[in-house]
């Protein structure tokens, strides 16, 4: 059987009923197909679907595993709210959370952001955190988000004390988040991290779900 | 020859030796070795965007023991060549360095938006085309072994010939006026060692050189 022409065929995202569709052939025998894809490297990812159906990312060429997921990859696997870009990133030299927070809100970008605030709850090293965020000149930035984290994320972690002290000292080259981005909602935060947020409390409303 | 281990080993060198960073395309061999269609290359293909980082990378690679060479006419359609790449050869492989023009092709906003994976080592930013913009590529440099390459490309991906004949269009207007005659050539050639190229598709490309050689000639 020439496995690299069936992953052809079979070439997306497809579910066991989907390949019995596609290559007429019975169920036994699509989960043995599925098998031997994966065997050679042509199953790219596996993920539940909403019914809890498995999904099989099969491709015509053999999975390289080298390095380390990128940003959004690793939003997306730790956030509710995903992110979508038309490419995979691989990186390689392996991304820590802390380093990914601070990469989110270096990048402006607002779904990402929004999106990264889960990531907070996954920090092991504060201190590596400050220190990133720091040299980044989010630090304040960084304080902020993770308020209003605390707010709406469940079971967040809670700061070290001295590094929400240290994170307050910190310069930021601009007040905005977002670039012209600010809303009324979170007035306290803004005035404790002295930075202007661009969430509003329906933006964060898919945390709370 | 390079593989893709190496290839790697390469690349996060380049990486960490840069200060500030630099992004390019990955095309030809580099971009089949990232897609996994193959073992190794004998050179790596990049393409940059600006005339700065392509020197910051030469700079690199002359460090660590590459030469620079003319050795041009390794490409089929070099006649054509307006922006010269820069080679360089060393440690059994080669480095070509392309600025926005590769021989006969233009570096167009479809093939940034169709870009696959995104390789990131330190400040060395690394995207790899799509499997349509290499086998396009691969009408452009035309070297030996490109047709071989662009037949595994054609048997391994579902190609959307549609990407082809837009692209092919894009660059007749925008780049070479003969690029259609190149592709149209390739496509033959690649016929001929057996490739599944769809019939409509090579009488799509050469409608396409028609127009516009009638157009040249009515000026």
């Amino acid at each position: 059987m020439n496995w690299q022409k069936v992953a052809k065929k079979l070439e997306g995202f497809q579910t066991v009923e989907s390949i019995e569709k596609t290559l007429r052939v019975k169920r036994a025998t699509a989960i043995n197909y599925v098998y031997e894809m994966r065997k050679r490297g042509f199953v790219h990812g596996e993920s539940r679907g909403r019914k809890g159906k498995r999904l099989y990312e099969i491709r015509p060429y053999r999975k390289i595993s080298a390095g380390y997921p990128g940003l959004y990859e690793i939003i997306n696997a730790n956030s509710p709210i995903k992110v979508v870009r038309s490419y995979k990133t691989i990186v390689y030299r392996k991304m820590s959370i802390e380093e990914a927070i601070v990469k989110a809100i270096e990048t402006k970008n607002f779904r990402l952001i929004l999106a990264s605030l889960a990531l907070f709850k996954k920090v092991r090293n504060w201190y590596r955190l400050y220190k990133l965020s720091k040299g980044a000149c989010v630090g304040r930035k960084v304080g902020a988000l993770y308020d209003i984290s605390r707010k709406y994320v469940r079971k967040m972690k809670r700061m070290d004390k001295r590094v929400e002290n240290l994170l307050k000292e910190t310069k930021v080259k601009s007040k905005y988040i977002v670039p012209r981005l600010r809303t009324e909602d979170f007035k306290e935060i803004e005035k404790k991290w002295n930075v202007y947020i661009p969430f509003n409390k329906e933006d964060l409303e898919r945390y709370k779900e | 020859m390079i593989d893709f281990e190496r290839q790697i080993e390469i690349f996060k060198l380049i990486g960490k030796s840069l200060k500030e960073s630099v992004e390019c395309y990955a095309i030809g061999g580099t971009a089949m070795l990232f897609l996994g269609l193959k073992d190794s290359t004998k050179d790596v293909d990049l393409v940059f965007e600006k005339k700065e980082e392509r020197n910051l990378i030469k700079k690199v690679l002359e460090k660590i023991g590459l030469k620079e060479s003319n050795d041009i006419e390794i490409y089929r359609h070099s006649e054509t060549i307006k922006e010269s790449p820069i080679l360089l050869e060393g440690h059994e492989f080669r480095f070509d360095l392309f600025l926005k023009d590769i021989i006969s092709f233009k570096l167009s906003p479809g093939i940034k938006e169709r870009v696959k994976e995104r390789h990131e080592f330190d400040n060395f930013k690394i995207m790899v085309v799509s499997p349509e913009d290499i086998l396009l590529l691969k009408s452009a440099t035309d070297r030996r072994g490109d047709v071989l390459d662009a037949k595994k490309i054609i048997e391994t991906f579902n190609i959307d010939w549609d990407i082809v004949i837009k692209e092919c269009e894009w660059q007749t207007e925008h780049g070479r006026k003969i690029f259609s005659l190149f592709l149209f050539d390739f496509l033959e050639e690649l016929e001929e060692i057996g490739a599944d190229v769809p019939k409509n598709v090579k009488r799509r490309v050469r409608d396409i050189g028609e127009r516009k050689m009638i157009e040249l000639l009515k000026k």
